[in-house]
């Protein structure tokens, strides 16, 4: 018996081994799959569409050179999504000086859960307006969904580690909710 | 640069999965490297020459190999070779190789090349030795490839039921 996760693991496995073979239908197919949640992680990485739009071409580039490399093809998610996050950060790091977040976490209060019925549009703007280390953890877990392990691989960062920066980000982001009365 | 489409992306990997400019490439890596080999071999068996003519074959031996540097860099970083296309460019070593060992013995036997073409033969045979092992390797891991995909798609049969 498989989940529907480990289906589509196998789907993209197929397909990247359809693309390591050399069939341009497989590169397609591939691109059909995955080029939304691409779109949507570089969207809230870079917090611009002209920045985004060229993490995406460039993630796609890597993709196609570095194919041939992948061994494990069942482990494609975080495969790509490691190559968009080291695009984003390459970026990031060409355009500013290192930037660290400095929240006093000491002072967070304890989690609640956000409102399910809160406006999707609102929480995407106020996800924007996160450091990008918060947010990007925020976006792959959420919204695209990346295990736990996978956040872990993409980050290349330990478990443990990948849970205190979850952990951080949501406080980050109830704070920043409660500042603004949406929650209490 | 307006909102890029998975459309637009699918055009730009068919544009860089181009199979001709892989086919140039590899034609340019094989030709450099002929030429280099050619030109060296002329260079290491002709006896006493003045330092300009060293310094000349030096030279041309350096463009040779700069262009098999570029040419390699390009089919490892840029366009970079699939299976499919690792025994297209395999079969067009082991073709290249096996004339150019060929063309060098004949010159050798029958013609005024003496010892430089040996020597060029020589040189040849060991790009033939090493494309015939580059075609085995790239055959095995094509056929492995394929075994894999045969494998993923009873498995996939088998989750979808």
């Amino acid at each position: 018996m498989h989940t529907e996760t480990e289906r589509q693991a196998l789907e993209d496995a197929l397909l990247v081994t359809r693309c390591q073979l050399g069939e341009a239908a497989a590169f397609d197919a591939l691109i059909e799959r995955w080029h939304q949640p691409l779109w949507r992680y570089a969207r809230h990485a870079t917090g611009n569409d002209d920045a985004a739009a060229e993490t995406v071409q460039d993630v796609w580039l890597r993709v196609l050179r570095g194919i041939v490399r992948l061994r494990d093809s069942e482990r494609f998610r975080a495969w790509l999504f490691g190559i968009a996050r080291r695009v984003v950060m390459d970026r990031l790091r060409a355009a500013y000086a290192d930037r660290t977040v400095d929240a006093d976490l000491a002072t967070l209060p304890e989690p609640q859960s956000v409102e399910p019925d809160y406006d999707l549009d609102m929480l995407h703007e106020e996800l924007a307006q996160l450091p990008v280390i918060e947010r990007e953890v925020l976006v792959l877990f959420y919204l695209e969904e990346l295990s736990l392990q996978e956040l872990s691989d993409v980050l290349a960062i330990p478990a443990g580690t990948v849970k205190s920066r979850l952990f951080r980000a949501r406080q980050l982001l109830r704070r920043q909710l409660t500042n603004k009365g949406v929650i209490r | 640069m307006s909102t890029p489409t998975a459309k637009d992306m699918q055009r730009l990997i068919a544009g860089e999965l181009s199979l001709r400019s892989r086919i140039a490439y590899t034609a340019l890596l094989l030709l450099t490297l002929g030429a280099a080999g050619a030109i060296g071999s002329l260079w290491l068996t002709e006896p006493s020459l003045p330092l300009r003519t060293h310094l000349a074959f030096a030279v041309l031996v350096g463009i040779n190999l700069s262009w098999v540097s570029y040419a390699t860099w390009v089919l490892t970083r840029r366009r970079v070779l699939l299976a499919g296309h690792r025994i297209i460019a395999g079969r067009m070593a082991v073709t290249f190789s096996a004339v150019f060992v060929a063309g060098a013995a004949i010159v050798g036997i029958w013609g005024p090349g003496g010892s430089a073409a040996f020597a060029a033969a020589g040189f040849g045979l060991v790009m033939l030795a090493v494309a015939i092992a580059l075609l085995i390797h790239a055959r095995k891991n094509f056929a492995r490839l394929l075994e894999r995909r045969r494998v993923l798609e009873v498995q996939l049969q088998e989750a979808s039921r």
